[in-house]
């Protein structure tokens, strides 16, 4: 690439006077690239102001009006959490909590520490952690996380200091929704109880008790944050002076900003191409972290071949199908081509990194390496007495799991095609209609992706598997309700982890999805930037972050 | 005066069909909640959320409901990102109207000199290859345009930026300005930074060109055609027997009288291109209306779909009702 | 304009010829070849050079099976996968896409796709959009008053906003071939309806005050009959110029709906808006051949429509008409009438005429 060669200016910026630093203009080199040339000045002097860039869209920093990768990476700044994880954790403990236990079957206590206060001054008390949740419900926005909440029946306030959850099922998953997206505390005196606050009067109100407050907000260009001195929670004080987020809209430029110094860090989207072309810069990091995002395929029980309302419905013969595809299916190749190995191959339900994934599908399927055996499907099929080549339809997103996603089921349909046992055709929808479809028995198959809510297993198991599933393809089973309600309520960690396991394999039998890639977090970095950590908790804390 | 009033009444039922279209069509294609949770709620949750946001009720009582607004000014809040529509209006209109305003400073600039210069070298090469070039310039799409012009000059050559309003550094600066107008370039040079200046100018001039081609090729016709009828009549032909040169009748006899229907056009033109700003904004990332309207319309977001497009179609039926008035006044005849 | 167009010594225009005299038919007379004949020098050049890009088109989409190595939704040889953005080569002229298919082969059948859209959106505008002008123009009243203001307001309309969300009501958003022809061509219907309602409008307009049309009224001939006998046949002489620009119009926005990312799947059928969508992150690699060939294909394909329609407009304008003989006197009736094809005439001066408006976009 071109611009790989021009020479790094320090791009590190003086002091906490942002605004006059800013005024240096200090970025990129010579390459006429958009870069004012600026009057030199007060260059690499203090350290510890971290300019991240991302092409995320934000939506807004209000937590009931928004569940979003972009604006969930501020609220996790600026708000506190009851619970969160420490950077390199994906499990959670008390953060502006003292204490935080299930007290009961469907009971969960948790109270708050000493003297916690908003930036602007005013208390936390139990009663901003009611507020918050009551209004999350209240509101249910059409962009909010509210259902995160839905197994919340009421939540309690016996003193200023004490917060009681109570539970409509037993759960073990609700401390992780404490730290979720449906649950950043804010301030009652500020936000209004039944609709939402504009992002500019928040800023304004300085209604932030997180490790950072917002000085400086403009839509979608650019947050400026600097350390809240009134938070005293799990993640401490922040080992930077400022962190300011600037929003490009296209990765290419990303990807030139990172590489010219205009960005200490690019964060979340460079294209795969990009990232591959930047791990042989120097003076660039590439730093690498579990995703919690996958990609699967799901079948409709009903519609597929075979299906319960075919002519010719026949449960075993359409597991044989689903089965089949697992055989053939080269996730390896797809990796390669499509996503250039920015997926990677994803052999079971729950990806990598988190507690209790495995790889049920390897084992049971393909080569038992992970590779594809065509021969294998061909005897399945046989056996159940399916006719070849199997017709089946596979439809597709156009816009929202990316543009990849085209030739990965390009890639789909090739390789069943090509055994000869399949004849597939795929089809693209735009985004809301295929969403709207996907539920009205029209697709046989078709294409989703998911990134969690929170970081626990079930959230990869119970919305997918349990007969009430929001996917509504038919997929029905007492057992495996039955163990889905098993594991969520198991106390012991290690129990648990052991069932959901066994889990992952009683649905890799049944298969009525089939997992395909596992995506990574990636932020590239200027070298002299330390203390980025992507984790399992999904959440990019800020505050690890340093400059030299 | 009764026709201009008349005409001024047509603007009224003009922009209420294109609001009642968009309403229609908006609500045909699906709602915000779908787009924005169906990959991960069942149908039984997003219909709750759907009763619980209204989008339940009668198509008539929401759309009675939401020309009550209208009415009383209110165009409403984004449901995807919870910003005034009248905000979204002013912060993407004033980007959008800064690029048609380079594009059409380009169009002139080439469309005008060049249509000049075809229509006096009639029917001989120079006008076959200024045709040729009109009409590539109409023939190739915007984007793709904007493809080449990325490749050739930011990726190649690396001198001009591929895309964006201006580096990340001059926009953090000029939105921290007060009382910013939006148009960057003004506030640039109200900045007084030379640097920030030339950063936004060298944003412009890839958009600017692929926009502005194209309208030049939409020029160059223009002033060919009405420039070889105006040559065509009785008082240039009256100079020409006098003896005054070719070159002197175009500069000096038929540039004015064939500059007038461009003076209509340019209103047509800036309708268009402001309806029609999604590719070229696109290309470039060029965050304006063109290139929201398609974020908006991805995610459903009703409200400032028609928000935008009432803006739009207020713009464009004014600027069709200041067309008809002057054509009206240059031409006597046109009455309805 | 003005009632009796001038006669002119070089041809005679079916309007200007009425009732029985245009009944002699002959190969000759047909539209396009009539004007062949009757063009010299730059204009000839012009004509000719865009029907040969448009017959070249033609025999892309014919013979795309023929010509191309692969089939257009093909991504693997004998040895393998073809790969994805490689370099153009032997086994791949024009190289591959980022999705792994030959561009050489996407560019060659993206002729039928486009060809395809051209007749299906033509067809869909001209007949609705004739139907509706005579109708207007001929019994005038209300009716002529209310498509007039609707016909104002849908022009209005931005072109690329509602094709994108008639692709998204009318195919579902789903992005087979038909529905992404018939996304483009109702879109393009809706904006071109109103350009020939205006033209046919005008000129029904002014024929129904013709002699032979009051004369074969009053011998009571029926009103069907009144209007495609002898109304129709005399008011088409612009619809050549119309039918290029809708076909040109269709082609480019077909592309920007691909460009946009509603275009047609690649399984489906080969588009090259589509492929130029997919081609954007490859441009700041600096990888060329994947949007340099489709893009060219539209500009190609673009160029030879209007080619042709702009010498058409030429030749059916006296004023523009190359001068066979010197003849200096050219006629003065059209003189001050801007270059609109009807548009004053139909009482909404658009002041520009189809041929000045630029793509949608």
């Amino acid at each position: 690439m071109r611009h790989s060669t021009i020479p790094r200016r320090s791009r590190a910026l003086t002091g906490t006077a942002l605004a006059a630093a800013l005024l240096i203009s200090a970025c990129g080199g010579e390459d006429g690239n958009g870069d004012e040339g600026g009057n030199g000045g007060e260059e690499g002097g203090g350290a510890g102001d971290i300019l991240i860039g991302t092409t995320d869209v934000k939506v807004t920093i209000d937590p009931a009006g928004s569940y979003d990768n972009a604006s969930f990476l501020i609220m996790n700044q600026v708000y506190p959490f009851l619970l969160n994880s420490q950077p390199g954790e994906s499990d959670v403990e008390p953060d502006i909590a003292e204490t935080a236990e299930f007290t009961g079957e469907t009971e969960f206590t948790v109270t708050l520490k000493e003297g916690l206060t908003f930036a602007n001054g005013n208390e936390l008390t139990a009663s901003d952690v009611k507020f918050s949740f009551d209004r999350q419900t209240d509101i249910m926005h059409e962009n909010g996380p509210a259902y995160l909440l839905s197994n919340l029946e009421s939540v309690e306030t016996p003193d200023d200091h004490t917060v009681v959850f109570h539970l409509a099922e037993p759960d073990q998953t609700f401390p992780q929704v404490l730290s979720s997206p449906a649950a950043p505390i804010v301030d009652e005196e500020v936000f209004p109880a039944d609709e939402l606050l504009a992002d500019d009067d928040i800023v304004a109100e300085q209604a932030f008790a997180g490790p950072y407050v917002i000085d400086d907000y403009s839509f979608n260009d650019i947050v400026t944050l600097s350390p809240n001195e009134a938070y005293e929670g799990l993640l401490g004080a922040p080992e930077n002076d400022s962190v300011t987020i600037e929003y490009y809209s296209e990765s290419s430029n990303l990807r030139m900003a990172v590489e010219q110094g205009d960005v200490d860090i690019a964060y979340r989207t460079l294209l795969a191409t990009d990232v591959d072309d930047l791990r042989e810069v120097d003076g660039l990091n590439v730093i690498d972290g579990p995703g919690g995002e996958i990609r699967y395929m799901v079948f409709n029980l009903a519609v597929m071949p075979y299906g319960t309302q075919t002519e010719e419905a026949d449960a075993e013969a359409a597991l044989a199908v689903r089965q089949a595809v697992a055989d053939i299916l080269d996730r390896e190749e797809i990796s390669e081509q499509a996503f250039l190995s920015s997926y990677t191959p994803l052999y079971s339900f729950v990806p990598e990194g988190l507690t209790g994934a495995n790889q049920a599908l390897m084992e049971l399927y393909g080569d038992g390496s992970g590779g594809p055996d065509a021969d294998r499907a061909a005897e399945r099929l046989e056996e159940a007495g399916v006719e070849t080549p199997v017709e089946l339809h596979i439809e597709y997103g156009t816009d929202r799991y990316g543009e990849a996603s085209a030739d990965e089921y390009a890639m789909i349909r090739d390789q069943l095609n090509e055994t000869g046992l399949f004849d597939v055709t795929i089809q693209s929808t735009e985004w809301t209609q295929f969403t709207e479809e996907r539920t009205q028995d029209i697709y046989p198959a078709h294409q989703l992706g998911w990134f969690p809510d929170y970081s626990d297993a079930d959230n990869y198991l119970s919305p997918f598997f349990h007969s009430e599933n929001f996917l509504a393809n038919h997929f029905s089973d007492e057992e495996i309700d039955a163990a889905l309600i098993d594991q969520v309520t198991e106390e012991d960690p290690e129990e648990r982890e052991a069932k959901i396991e066994e889990l992952q394999y009683m649905v890799a039998e049944h298969l009525p999805t089939l997992p395909m890639q596992q995506g990574a977090q990636t932020a590239v970095t200027a070298d002299y930037i330390d203390g980025v950590v992507l984790d399992g908790s999904f959440k990019f804390r800020f505050g690890s972050i340093t400059a030299e | 005066m009764r026709y201009i009033f008349v005409r001024f009444l047509l603007i009224i039922p003009t922009v209420f069909i294109l609001i009642t279209m968009v309403f229609v069509f908006m609500r045909m294609i699906g709602d915000p909640i779908t787009a924005a949770q169906g990959g991960r709620l069942s149908a039984a949750q997003l219909d709750d959320m759907r009763e619980a946001a209204g989008y339940n009720r009668p198509i008539l009582v929401q759309y009675v409901e939401y020309l009550g607004q209208i009415l009383r000014g209110d165009f409403g809040t984004t449901i995807s990102d919870n910003r005034p529509v009248t905000e979204v209006l002013v912060t993407y209109g004033t980007a959008t109207v800064e690029l048609v305003f380079y594009g059409l400073i380009v169009a002139f600039l080439i469309g005008i000199p060049l249509g000049m210069i075809a229509a006096a070298k009639r029917d001989r090469w120079p006008d076959a290859g200024l045709r040729l070039f009109a009409i590539l310039a109409y023939a190739t799409p915007v984007f793709f345009l904007g493809l080449l012009l990325k490749l050739v000059f930011s990726v190649w050559l690396g001198i001009l930026p591929t895309s964006g309003r201006a580096s990340s550094r001059t926009r953090i600066e000029l939105s921290r300005m007060e009382d910013a107008t939006g148009i960057y370039l003004i506030d640039a040079i109200r900045a007084g930074d030379m640097g920030h200046v030339a950063d936004v100018l060298q944003h412009a001039v890839l958009p600017a060109t692929a926009l502005g081609l194209l309208t030049a090729g939409v020029f160059l016709r223009l002033v060919r055609t009405n420039m070889i009828g105006t040559l065509a009549m009785d008082y240039i032909d009256t100079a020409r027997s006098r003896g005054v040169s070719e070159y002197r009748l175009v500069r000096k006899h038929a540039y004015r009288p064939a500059l007038i229907p461009i003076v209509t056009v340019i209103g047509m033109q800036t309708a268009m291109l402001l309806g029609g700003a999604v590719l070229t904004e696109t290309t470039f990332e060029w965050r304006g209306l063109g290139f929201q309207l398609t974020h908006y319309l991805s995610a459903r977001d009703f409200i400032a779909v028609q928000g935008i497009v009432a803006l739009l179609a207020v713009i464009v039926a004014v600027t069709n009702f200041l067309v008809d008035i002057v054509v009206a006044l240059i031409d006597p005849r046109v009455r309805y | 304009m003005s009632a009796t167009t001038p006669p002119d010594s070089s041809t005679t225009t079916p309007a200007a010829v009425p009732g029985t005299a245009s009944r002699r038919y002959s190969w000759r007379r047909l539209p396009v070849i009539r004007q062949l004949r009757q063009s010299v020098g730059v204009q000839r050049g012009m004509l000719i050079t865009g029907l040969v890009i448009v017959g070249l088109m033609l025999a892309a989409a014919l013979l795309a099976p023929l010509i191309t190595p692969y089939g257009p939704s093909q991504l693997r040889g004998e040895d393998g996968l073809f790969g994805a953005r490689q370099a153009p080569s032997a086994e791949h002229w024009l190289g591959t896409t980022a999705g792994g298919y030959d561009v050489f082969t996407r560019t060659i059948y993206g002729t039928q796709t486009a060809l395809l859209v051209i007749i299906v959106a033509v067809a869909f505008s001209l007949f609705i959009g004739v139907a509706l002008g005579l109708i207007s123009g001929y019994y005038g009243g209300w009716v002529d008053r209310v498509l007039v203001v609707v016909a104002d307001a849908i022009y209005a309309f931005p072109t690329l906003l509602l094709a994108i969300v008639t692709a998204i009501v009318i195919s579902g958003g789903s992005s087979s071939l038909w529905g992404g022809i018939m996304a483009t061509a109702v879109a393009i219907t809706v904006v071109f309806v109103p350009q020939y309602f205006r033209v046919i409008r005008a000129e029904t307009l002014r024929i129904k005050t013709e002699a032979y049309v009051e004369a074969a009224r009053v011998i009571g001939t029926p009103t069907l009959r009144i209007m495609v006998r002898h109304v129709l046949r005399n008011a088409t002489r612009s619809l050549p110029l119309l039918v290029t620009l809708n076909a040109a119009e269709a082609i480019l926005t077909l592309a920007a709906l691909g460009f946009l990312g509603f275009g047609i799947e690649p399984s489906a059928a080969a588009e090259w808006g589509y492929d130029l969508n997919r081609s954007v992150s490859d441009v700041s690699s600096g990888i060329w051949w994947t949007s340099l060939f489709p893009g060219a294909a539209i500009v190609l394909m673009v160029l030879g429509v209007t080619l042709v329609g702009e010498s058409l407009q030429d030749l059916a304008d006296p004023r523009l008409r190359t001068r066979r003989r010197t003849d200096s006197q050219a006629p003065q009736a059209t003189a001050s009438a801007p270059v609109s094809a009807g548009g004053a005439a139909a009482g909404v001066p658009k002041g520009t005429g189809p041929s000045e408006i630029g793509p949608s976009s």
